[in-house]
């Protein structure tokens, strides 16, 4: 239905398992790495329309992927939902400074997210198009 | 009156002065041609002028003494006019000497109160020392100026936090003799005292040898006549109070994010099975297995967050009786071997037949074992080797187990962290799930149930060596142990 890009970057491989589930059967594509370092070469070279992120993640954090994401002139533009488990951590401040969309936390449900992907890459096609 | 009795004393005075006058002419002229018996005559009456004269004299100064005496007596009997008579007199000198007594009944009162006051003085002095003993004894640092920030008092531990000699800085202004650095409490001693602020309340943050110390300073003001006579500042070590609540702010963190990673799993899983976004029986069955095992996943965690809970807080029960750890390695390595077999991994035992037996809780070190040995097995790759090694140290009279793997190893600087609580090391964290809370409950089932000491050496690519040490039974019964 959409075709659509999403990269999900989790150290838990359940999470992972279960977001992939519920995007491929609204027709999204997905791409998956286990570590920020990992999303962010995948994000460079696959050039996501969105990327999920977990917030603590080994070796880069989701933090440190947004950041890089937003230095990369290749991949500032790419939407960002924080989906954590320490959404207490996350003031507006930070996610205004970092240009983080969306801040979902954990526990959470697949149907909330897929709705918040939809809005964000919906919002994000009529402003293409204006 | 007096001046009649002066007038009549004083024409005495003049008819005797006469005589001897006419008396000494008489003389001078007999010497010249009268005989011997008018040189006797003229001798005779001037003798006697001579006595009248001496009299007179005498009687002048009688009359002076008398007059003084009188005087005096007139001045203290309130009668300065004089008009006393002699009674009088000895009633004013009865007043004398009434006043006199009076006035050395006085002075006793005075020298009573004296050392009345002595005894006071010398209590106030006593009762001074020993605040200021309490005040320089307080691990507080306590900082006392006057209305123009000159010190006034400071105890050893604001001499130590501020580096000076409080003798030398005594009436030096505060920010002369402070330590450079310390400039925002001196500026806080100012703007309290101008402000006339009875008190405020700030934390500091100041930097000593060991590291930044966070400090509670109240600062208040000492009215005298409603003006600022001074200012008093305790400053109060907070840094550690801050490490501990920083400790259970990180626990609770760490604990609700390690909650919830599993909850999510099965709370996502449950709802794409309402959904019915599982569309075969094998889809369904795998949907159903992951919530169970993160159920599990998350009992776990609680049962551990529990156990290392009640260890630190003593409330655990705790049956120690002699057990073998060969017999008790032996059980856990079967337990192991079928979860090390998936994973293609060799567990080999090295148990030697020796006593070595150790009074321990028998599930406890079972828990420290297996722990342990599944560690080892999580983060060796396929195809290596975890050895278990029990050796007994006669000398040292402990039981020493080794549990050596050919796994991924931990960076040098991550070697000392792996028994803190919830510390995972970020390099393998991607070879295995796990809470964080399995070294650490192996440390305190050791150390703080059982006396022992945990151990680890590690090399990353080559493999680690995790171990304990218990006392062994015999040396523990007869209270040799270490």
């Amino acid at each position: 239905m959409t075709g659509k890009k999403v990269l999900i970057a989790d150290d838990e491989i359940h999470i992972i398992h279960v977001v992939a589930i519920k995007l491929r059967n609204n027709g999204y594509e997905v791409i998956a790495a286990n570590n920020g370092a990992e999303a962010y070469e995948l994000a460079c070279s696959e050039h996501p329309d969105i990327v999920v992120t977990d917030y603590q993640m080994p070796f880069v954090t989701g933090i440190e992927l947004i950041e890089k994401l937003r230095k990369n002139e290749a991949t500032m533009h790419i939407p960002t939902i924080l989906l954590t488990a320490r959404s207490f951590a996350i003031t507006q401040e930070m996610q205004d400074s970092l240009g983080v969309q969306e801040c979902l936390s954990k526990p959470f449900s697949p149907k909330e997210l897929l709705k918040t992907i939809e809005d964000i890459l919906y919002q994000r096609a009529v402003a293409v198009k204006n | 009156m007096r001046r009649q009795r002066r007038l009549v004393w004083a024409a005495v005075a003049m008819v005797m002065a006469s005589l001897c006058i006419a008396a000494l002419t008489g003389l001078f002229h007999s010497g010249i041609g009268v005989g011997w018996r008018n040189h006797l005559v003229a001798w005779r009456l001037i003798a006697c002028c001579i006595g009248a004269v001496g009299v007179i004299f005498l009687g002048l100064a009688y009359h002076r003494l008398a007059g003084t005496v009188a005087s005096i007596a007139r001045q203290l009997s309130g009668d300065p006019a004089g008009l006393m008579d002699l009674q009088a007199i000895e009633r004013a000198a009865q007043a004398v000497q009434t006043r006199l007594r009076e006035g050395q009944e006085a002075l006793r009162t005075l020298e009573t109160e004296l050392t009345d006051l002595r005894i006071r003085s010398q209590l106030a002095d006593r009762q001074k020392q020993h605040t200021e003993a309490i005040i320089y004894s307080l691990r507080d640092a306590v900082v006392v100026v006057d209305e123009a920030d000159r010190l006034l008092m400071a105890n050893a531990a604001a001499a130590r936090l501020f580096g000076f000699d409080p003798e030398q800085a005594r009436h030096k202004p505060l920010a002369e003799s402070i330590n450079p650095g310390h400039e925002d409490f001196v500026q806080l001693i100012q703007s309290s005292r101008q402000s006339a602020t009875e008190a405020t309340r700030r934390e500091m943050q100041f930097a000593r040898p060991e590291g930044p110390h966070t400090f509670d300073t109240i600062v208040s003001c000492v009215f005298e006549r409603n003006q600022v006579s001074g200012v008093v500042a305790v400053l109060h070590d907070i840094t550690r109070e801050k490490e501990v609540s920083q400790m259970k702010n990180d626990f609770v963190s760490h604990v609700s994010h390690e909650l919830k990673t599993p909850l999510a799993s099965i709370t996502a899983y449950s709802e794409m099975l309402a959904d019915g976004e599982a569309d075969d029986e094998q889809t369904r069955k795998e949907f159903y297995e992951i919530i169970q095992t993160q159920a599990q996943r998350l009992n776990r965690l609680i049962e551990d967050i529990l156990n290392v809970s009640r260890i630190e807080s003593g409330l655990i029960k705790v049956q120690k009786e002699p057990v073998s750890l060969t017999i008790l390695i032996e059980q856990q390595m079967q337990m192991i071997r079928g979860f090390a077999e998936e994973k293609k991994i060799t567990v080999v035992g090295q148990n030697p037949i020796v006593y070595d037996q150790v009074l321990a809780d028998k599930d406890m070190i079972s828990q420290v074992i297996v722990n342990l040995l599944s560690n080892a097995v999580k983060y060796t790759p396929p195809g290596g080797t975890v050895r278990i090694k029990t050796e007994v140290n006669e000398t040292e009279e402990v039981v020493r187990v080794t549990v050596t793997d050919t796994g991924v190893g931990i960076p040098a600087d991550e070697v000392a962290h792996v028994f803190d609580k919830f510390y995972r090391v970020r390099a393998n964290n991607k070879q295995a799930s796990g809470t964080g809370l399995g070294l650490n409950l192996v440390k305190q089932i050791v150390e703080k149930v059982h006396d022992g000491r945990v151990f680890v050496t590690s090399e990353v690519g080559v493999g680690s060596t995790f171990g304990f040490e218990l006392p062994l039974a015999a040396a523990e019964l007869a209270g040799t142990a270490r």
